[in-house]
């Protein structure tokens, strides 16, 4: 009944409604790009797993895409449960994506109070020589936020620069973030997720 | 909100988010609003504490609760059967994968003024005070047919037919004491009533059979329990309506139902009309067309301990059946606490519920209340219990009922599924979903 979770870790994409989170999971999904925001190629996916190997350790990164629930209404608090990492994605064009990440920020040490938080800046080919959002402001607001953003990233997911990287250094956060916390305390679990029940044994007699 | 879509789904109650998801699903382009903030209607788990509170006009709770957010309080006291309709809904919509669940601790029952565990196994069976001895080698040979009862094959009914009969012959065949009727069937087919004693003995076969099954799947109950609370429920079934291309917005005051000729063609709020097919909703949002069939009492306590008599178990219930208090229908006590994510350290979260019968419902909960022991806050809602006067086949304005004071989600399914008949003109097919969520073998 209770599985031990250690390998699989839940990753969420959070920030505004068009910054490329669902090209950033396409990216980590199949290594595609569409351009124009076709919602239609994300139907039905969920989520989606995929194994890192880091220093002989063996873990799955399960990233999760909100399914555009931030569109017009917020994000269900259970997208954040179980969460053990979350990227902040902005858009590096959009100055306003940037400035509303405070907020995403709220809901992610609200909803999923243990997750490691990162920072991503997507759209990295749209940057111009006049950036719309500085280093200096992403180091800033790493600072206002008391270090809680465990690293920083530029991607571009119409070029794919970057994406990779970012996933191999966060799934190497997690490791270490697993390692120390398995050695402090054997995780007690007797929660469990309800499978298909075609192997149900003998019905029970209730006497 | 100015666009056309196949189905408008108002509130986001449980039974409009598995709706909302089945149509998703099907094909449908479906718009998903409330008028509330947050997700969930009557089926939310409130968070913070301090929300619950100021919910029920109660001055803000003292340092005593831990922190506010790590509550989430229900409204309405549920539990799942582990083998029953709604985990068939969540595993095969794929939305069991969003939930952690843990398993009820254990099922009491309330006889002569104390309290005694509905026996899991033969040893438990053996020791409890619940029968004599020779009753309970009745009890055995009871159980035992009911579970050889093959409903298609008669040689296996023993020269009883369970369609025909009524339960009180069943109860006779087996020559079973009034005691073990009441245990039979308040706390093993969950009746609320003694209404299915003169109905045909199937439905309360049915209902055993779900009961052992449920209890073989986990072991220590037949109930499970979300992580986090039941709010968590309809949260999974929006995230599958969203994934399959549903529209949300919350917050969004809903002013009209447009009808054109008795039949709906959108919703309005505002200014703005959103054109539409159908449209669902729960009674709340149509008070014109649901009457009031009864109500429900519902009394939520916060402890800081467990209940005496439990073996200071996490999380359980307890029935009050009708006749060991002189009523017409049992009083309900449910108990989750710390572990599930629903109260602050070292807190419990009990409820109380029955369906009101007098004038003066609070006191109809007292034996339930009595059973606690002391109580550190608690809050009493009375709400009506609403039924649709409309069935929707003509207007396409499919209404939910009300949440009834059942233990468990069975008749919130099967209004769920019978609402989609109604409005699809087929029954939903569990096995399509299952087999075109892609990301299993990513």
């Amino acid at each position: 009944m209770a599985t031990i979770k250690v390998t699989e870790q839940k990753v969420i994409l959070c920030g505004e409604y068009g910054v490329g989170k669902s090209s950033i999971f396409r990216r980590f999904a199949n290594n595609t790009f569409v351009s124009n925001n076709d919602r239609k190629s994300t139907l039905g996916l969920d989520n989606i797993n995929k194994q890192y190997t880091i220093d002989e350790k063996t873990i799955r990164l399960q990233l999760w895409d909100t399914g555009g629930m931030e569109r017009v209404a917020s994000i269900t608090s259970s997208y954040y449960k179980f969460a053990e990492a979350a990227i902040l994605v902005f858009s590096l064009d959009n100055p306003t994506s940037f400035h509303l990440l405070s907020q995403h920020l709220l809901d992610i040490v609200t909803y999923a109070e243990n997750a490691k938080i990162f920072l991503c800046g997507n759209k990295s080919d749209l940057e111009s020589v006049d950036p719309q959002v500085t280093d200096v402001e992403m180091e800033q607001f790493c600072e206002q936020c008391h270090n809680l953003i465990s690293a920083t990233y530029k991607t571009s997911c119409k070029t794919g620069h970057g994406v990779d990287e970012m996933f191999e250094d966060i799934a190497r956060h997690l490791v270490e973030a697993n390692r120390s916390r398995m050695e402090l305390h054997d995780m007690d679990k007797d929660h469990f997720k309800i499978t298909s029940s075609d192997e149900i044994d003998e019905p029970s007699c209730l006497c | 909100m100015d666009e056309e879509y196949d189905a408008i789904v108002l509130g986001t109650g449980l039974k409009e988010c598995i709706l909302s998801g089945m149509l998703s699903v099907s094909g449908k382009k479906v718009l998903h609003v409330d008028r509330n903030k947050y997700y969930g209607g009557e089926s939310a788990s409130i968070t913070p504490l301090e929300d619950l509170f100021s919910k029920f006009k109660a001055p803000p709770p003292d340092g005593s609760y831990g922190r506010g957010r790590d509550w989430n309080v229900d409204l309405i006291p549920k539990f799942l059967m582990a083998n029953g309709l709604l985990v068939k809904l969540l595993i095969h919509t794929g939305v069991t994968r969003y939930l952690e669940f843990k398993s009820v601790e254990g099922s009491y029952v309330y006889k002569s003024a104390k309290i005694s565990k509905v026996p899991i196994d033969q040893q438990e069976a053996l020791s409890s005070d619940l029968m004599g001895l020779f009753e309970k080698r009745r009890f055995r040979n009871f159980l035992i047919w009911v579970q050889n009862v093959q409903e298609d094959d008669p040689k296996s009914w023993d020269g009883f037919d369970p369609f025909s009969n009524n339960m009180q012959a069943l109860y006779n065949k087996f020559n079973l004491d009034k005691n073990t009727q009441d245990f039979t069937g308040h706390a093993l087919a969950l009746y609320r009533d003694d209404d299915y004693i003169g109905q045909s003995a199937i439905g309360t076969i049915r209902r055993i059979k779900l009961y052992s099954d449920s209890l073989a799947r986990y072991g220590k109950s037949p109930y499970l329990y979300p992580m986090y609370g039941l709010g968590e429920l309809p949260q999974g079934f929006a995230r599958l309506s969203a994934i399959y291309g549903g529209t949300y917005m919350l917050d969004k005051p809903i002013d009209e139902i447009v009808m054109e000729d008795g039949k709906v063609v959108g919703v309005r709020s505002g200014t703005e009309v959103a054109k539409c097919k159908q449209v669902f909703c729960d009674p709340t949002y149509v008070t014109d067309k649901v009457r009031k069939v009864g109500q429900v009492i519902r009394c939520i306590c916060l402890l800081d301990h467990p209940i005496s008599g439990t073996g200071d178990a996490l999380s359980t219930q307890i029935i009050i059946p009708q006749k060991q208090v002189n009523r017409n229908s049992d009083i309900y006590v449910s108990l989750v606490s710390h572990t599930h994510q629903v109260a602050a350290k070292g807190w419990f979260v009990a409820m109380v519920s029955t369906t009101v019968e007098t004038s003066n419902p609070e006191a109809e909960i007292k034996p339930g209340i009595d059973l606690l022991g002391p109580i550190k806050q608690k809050f009493v809602s009375v709400s009506d219990y609403l039924e649709p006067t409309d069935n929707g086949l003509n207007s396409q304005l499919f209404i939910s009922t009300s949440y009834d004071a059942t233990t468990h989600f069975e008749t919130t399914c099967l209004d769920v599924l019978d609402i989609f008949k109604r409005a699809t003109g087929e029954e939903f097919d569990f096995n399509k979903v299952k087999h075109e969520l892609g990301d299993e073998d990513q």
